[in-house]
């Protein structure tokens, strides 16, 4: 820590991912040598229903400039139905979010295991939107 | 739907008659002198109190995890307690085989905090006063839901001043056949209540940071909230609260720290926990002892969050609550 | 606790862009890191040794491997833990490959980036609990979905290598659609002779059951031990257990009905590939036909949703333009096409000579086709030219393509497989894992998972069959002890994490007023655990307090 170089403006995004389809995506993309911003990092959770909406407002107090869920397109979740409620929590969370004028600090995104370049899209499109509201 | 008009003597009587059973109870309000108290009658009932123009807590709480199938127990209560009496049906925290439920007509509330005030005993000089207070607590300022449609039956008045029983329920009987007083239908018009129309909650984290700045983290807001029902709090346990040594660990972790930590994220929790459920009673507001304006941030919450749904907490006892269900086909635009 | 961190460079892969020195300088000074250390590759066998000579000299309760994503390697770091006498459960995976030093070229933005990672790791790492690994029993059997040519092919493969075979078809006969096929490309075998020698086989062996007109009713359990239901000959209903599956329902010809502007089933010239390789002699042409092929029925169509290639109905049309030709040697042949894409082997050649045969090839669009009396009359634009055209012809063939099978929906359900945007059945990694599905154990084979040959269906077949004789043949399993537990002094009895189990997991117990869990039905998703708002059921392995100070370590400020 002494030699430090903390990069002080960065932007911090903790996405969470499902281990069957956005986590795949995010390993495909490193194995493609797609490059997207080091202030991104993800989270493996088994299903994207896994996440309780306290850990996305968890990571946002504790620094988090944005988070995303991210998880099976609807109708493919690898345990059937699990992103059916992903969908309606994280819809509402945003919601709640907007109203304390937070919009665009979490992301809802379904990315399918073969959507590598999606993933690396959507976090990058995130994260410059980010950096430029920190402006 | 039908319903029976009475007077109130009417109503005394059946349930007199009701509390003759040995495993019957009444939980309602009662007027003493100038103050309002909620009571539980077991032998025998002088007197209720109907409209109680003050606010303690949310009646519904005292109602939650009694799981005796023995009992009969009717509660006369303010529509948003009948609505948290709902809620709490869904979430198997009552036995609502042994408790029956309705809701008066309500005119709005003042804090329990404030004295001083005397009230009109009549009903219509009552509500008129409650109308023009400007002591109304702000739950009841911008509440849409003041008529007694929730619950078993309800408690209502016509625009004659006529007070009329209505089953909503069938458990509603054990009441509604007491009374001697011949079925009709309803009256076309019930009583106006003065509806407000609350605009969509909209705020910024930095005016909820300086709102909830004052919070001490006593957690009153959360024992006093009807459907905050869980047993065990995960704000009891470190992780989300850390206490003692694991709050000294956290904040070696995360280099500075607010002590007591994790505030405004417990108010987020919990008004997301809350966010479908929540009956806007303002309850957390009355306990609150730092005076933050909680009910105009959850009640904002849920009803922006509810809304989404189209969900009302305790309209229905058989609808879902929304985050247990879904539609495969709705929604297409939640993500980004 | 006693923690060792072991950074791998993966050669240059790692360090080439993340400073592992100063990582493993940075992690040597927290508390509780009895060891941080980095090395060439982690994975070789001195690596391992490494590994092994610190849990033994520190006697390490926790061990952080920072290397490549933890889909890979798995197995071999857990026996690692194992051989050293460790719980493999206290181990934890950081990817700082694929997540880290792939996907950026800055040095320092990159370190700092495997830092957190770790990080991240080390906080969580403590709520690591040594579960036991269950170990299962596995039913050396196999049930095979679909008698085509590749359900044939992984049975015959499975039955030889001695698997019990339960071979279910949903039609009378076995065979499916290459049975009726006159002229396999490209060895001029019929179909019917290809399905026989493998249907001669099964029928002898003494490990096969098959059932025809069968449909596949219940399946339920968990890799070695499915238990199957299935209904024989429209009612007869059977149970019977096998240790995997594959899936082999192949495909259905396009329906041409769905394109109504080419006429099909309006008059008797118009006719599919199929249809006239079947009984091209029951075809009355005059003495010199003018016949049009259309390419692409059904396939590369935005408009039906289907932009996906068949891939056979190229070659498929070459070869109809060739019969036809031997046939009728004056025959006027056109065929209109977007691309000709000859796929297998020898394709091209053969597209060339048919063109040297006087075949003619036309790019173009055909917008209708209209039967008269005199001839099918076929309007359409040449999107060489950019020209309208109206042709005559005296028979028009449509070179239909391969829509998914309409059963596959159900299957999917029973079967909890995804399918596709277009019906067919999801490979587990279309590269990597082309035979597997998500779910282990059940493997796909053929044309159910997109558009193949025959050749690369009977391929397909064999391979999926070797695939799932591999994890059969050991007679055991692992089953990850991942699934949700109810700390009951936590429980309210709501009942909300039951009504939101897709599995019925959880039951209610109305004594206690509280949840329980049957761990034999959990999947492990941790839906119950993210509905329940005090938190009283945890997924095991994915637990609050891990996920919650994985997201501290991410967030931690250096």
């Amino acid at each position: 820590m002494e030699k430090g170089f903390e990069i002080k403006d960065d932007v911090n995004i903790v996405g969470f991912t499902c281990s069957y389809c956005a986590f795949k995506a995010s390993e495909m993309a490193g194995s493609l040598r797609l490059k997207y911003p080091e202030g991104v990092k993800v989270i493996q959770v088994p299903c994207s229903s896994r996440v309780d909406p306290a850990f996305v407002i968890k990571a946002i107090f504790e620094g988090a400039d944005g988070v995303f869920v991210a998880g099976c397109h609807p109708g493919d979740c690898h345990f059937i139905k699990g992103n059916y409620f992903t969908r309606r929590r994280i819809y509402a969370l945003k919601e709640m979010f907007e109203a304390f004028s937070m919009k665009g600090r979490l992301k809802l995104f379904w990315i399918s295991a073969a959507e590598a370049r999606k993933f690396v899209e959507k976090v990058t499109e995130m994260y410059n939107h980010l950096k430029e509201g920190k402006k | 739907m039908k319903g029976k008009r009475i007077t109130k003597k009417d109503l005394l009587d059946a349930l007199k008659k009701f509390l003759k059973d040995e495993l019957a109870l009444l939980i309602a309000f009662e007027r003493d002198n100038k103050a309002f108290k909620i009571r539980a009658y077991k032998k025998d009932v002088p007197d209720i109190c109907l409209f109680n123009p003050v606010y303690e807590a949310n009646t519904a709480i005292y109602l939650r995890r009694i799981f005796s199938e023995d009992f009969k127990i009717l509660c006369i209560f303010r529509p948003c307690e009948a609505r948290a009496y709902v809620e709490l049906t869904k979430l198997t925290q009552v036995e609502s085989r042994s408790v029956i439920c309705g809701s008066v007509d309500c005119f709005g509330t003042v804090s329990s905090k404030l004295d001083n005030i005397v009230f009109p005993e009549n009903p219509q000089d009552l509500k008129s006063f409650l109308e023009n207070s400007k002591n109304l607590r702000y739950a009841c300022m911008t509440c849409r839901l003041k008529n007694g449609v929730f619950g078993d039956f309800g408690l209502r008045i016509d625009s004659d001043w006529n007070l009329w029983v209505i089953p909503y329920t069938g458990k509603a009987n054990v009441l509604y056949e007491l009374i001697s007083s011949a079925e009709s239908d309803l009256p076309r018009e019930f009583l106006e209540n003065q509806e407000r129309n609350g605009q969509v909650f909209q705020s910024s984290l930095d005016e909820f940071k300086r709102d909830f700045d004052k919070c001490i983290m006593c957690l009153n807001c959360r024992d006093i909230c009807p459907v905050c029902y869980c047993v065990d709090c995960v704000f009891n346990n470190d992780e989300y609260l850390p206490k003692g040594d694991a709050l000294i660990n956290s904040i070696l972790r995360s280099n500075d720290a607010q002590i007591p930590k994790n505030k405004e994220m417990y108010h987020f929790i919990r008004m997301y926990h809350v966010s479908q459920t929540c009956v806007g009673c303002g309850g957390c507001e009355e306990a609150c002892p730092q005076g933050i304006p909680l009910t105009k941030y959850y009640k904002g919450i849920s009803e922006r969050l509810s809304g989404l749904f189209d969900y009302v907490s305790g309209r229905d006892f058989e609808e879902k609550i929304p985050y247990t269900t879904f539609r495969e086909d709705e929604l297409p635009n939640a993500d980004d | 606790m006693k923690t060792g961190i072991f950074i791998c460079h993966c050669g240059h892969n790692i360090k080439h862009t993340v400073d592992v020195k100063e990582l493993s300088e940075y992690f040597k000074e927290i508390p509780n890191v009895y060891v941080a250390t980095d090395y060439a590759f982690v994975c070789s066998e001195p690596g391992q040794e490494i590994i092994k000579e610190s849990i033994e000299k520190f006697e390490l309760d926790r061990v952080i491997i920072a290397s490549c994503t933890p889909s890979l390697h798995g197995e071999l770091f857990k026996d690692l833990l194992k051989k050293s006498g460790l719980n493999p459960f206290l181990l934890r995976r950081v990817s700082i490959r694929e997540h880290c030093s792939w996907t950026g070229d800055d040095l320092k933005k990159n370190t700092e980036k495997a830092k957190k990672l770790i990080l991240a790791g080390l906080f969580s790492v403590v709520h690591n609990l040594p579960f036991e690994e269950k170990v299962v029993e596995v039913d050396k059997s196999a049930l095979v979905i679909g008698g085509g040519i590749s359900g044939l092919s992984a049975a015959c493969f499975l039955s030889k290598m001695g698997i019990r075979v339960y071979l279910i078809e949903k039609e009378k006969e076995l065979g499916g659609h290459v049975k009726r096929l006159n002229n396999v490309w490209p060895y001029e075998k019929t179909g019917k002779e290809i399905v026989e020698s493998l249907v001669s086989e099964l029928v002898k062996a003494d490990n096969v059951q098959i059932y025809t007109g069968a449909r596949l009713e219940l399946l339920e359990g968990y890799f070695g031990n499915y238990n199957v239901k299935i209904t024989a000959d429209g009612e007869r209903e059977m149970n019977f257990k096998v240790g995997g599956v594959i899936v082999a329902t192949g495909f259905e010809p396009f329906d041409p009905y769905l394109k109504p502007e080419l006429g099909y089933g309006r008059d008797r010239r118009i006719v599919t590939t199929l249809e006239i390789e079947e009984k091209l002699n029951e075809v009355v042409l005059p003495e010199k036909p003018r016949v049009a092929i259309l390419h692409c029925v059904g396939s590369r169509d935005e408009t039906l949703g289907k932009s996906y290639c068949s891939r056979i109905c190229c070659i498929n049309a070459l070869k109809v333009a060739r019969m036809i030709k031997e046939g009728y040697e004056n025959a006027y042949i056109e065929c209109f096409y977007m691309d000709v894409r000859a796929h297998p082997k020898g394709g091209e050649e053969f597209y060339e000579e048919t063109q040297v045969k006087g075949v003619f090839f036309t790019r173009g669009n055909v917008a209708e086709v209209v039967p008269l009396s005199r001839c099918v009359l076929i309007r359409g634009e040449d999107t060489l030219l950019g020209e309208v055209f109206e042709k005559e012809f005296d028979l028009v063939v449509l070179s239909i393509g391969m829509s998914s099978q309409s059963e596959n929906k159900r299957l999917s359900q029973l079967l909890k497989v995804s399918l596709d945007k277009d019906g067919f059945f999801m490979e587990a990694h279309i590269k990597l894992r082309p035979f597997d599905t998500a779910v282990k154990g059940i493997f796909i084979a053929g044309c159910c998972s997109g558009p193949k040959d025959v050749e690369e269906s009977i391929n397909h077949g064999k391979a999926s069959a070797l695939k799932l004789f591999g994890m059969l043949n050991k007679g055991y399993a692992y089953v990850e002890p991942f699934v949700a537990d109810v700390t009951e002094k936590r429980c309210s009895g709501c009942r909300m994490c039951e009504s939101v189990c897709v599995a019925n997991a959880i039951k209610y117990d109305a004594r206690k007023r509280v949840v329980k869990v049957e761990e034999a039905q959990c999947m492990g998703c941790g839906l119950c655990n993210a509905t329940c708002p005090s938190s009283a059921v945890t997924l095991l392995g994915y637990s609050d307090m891990i996920l919650m100070d994985e997201i501290s370590g991410l967030l931690a400020r250096l």
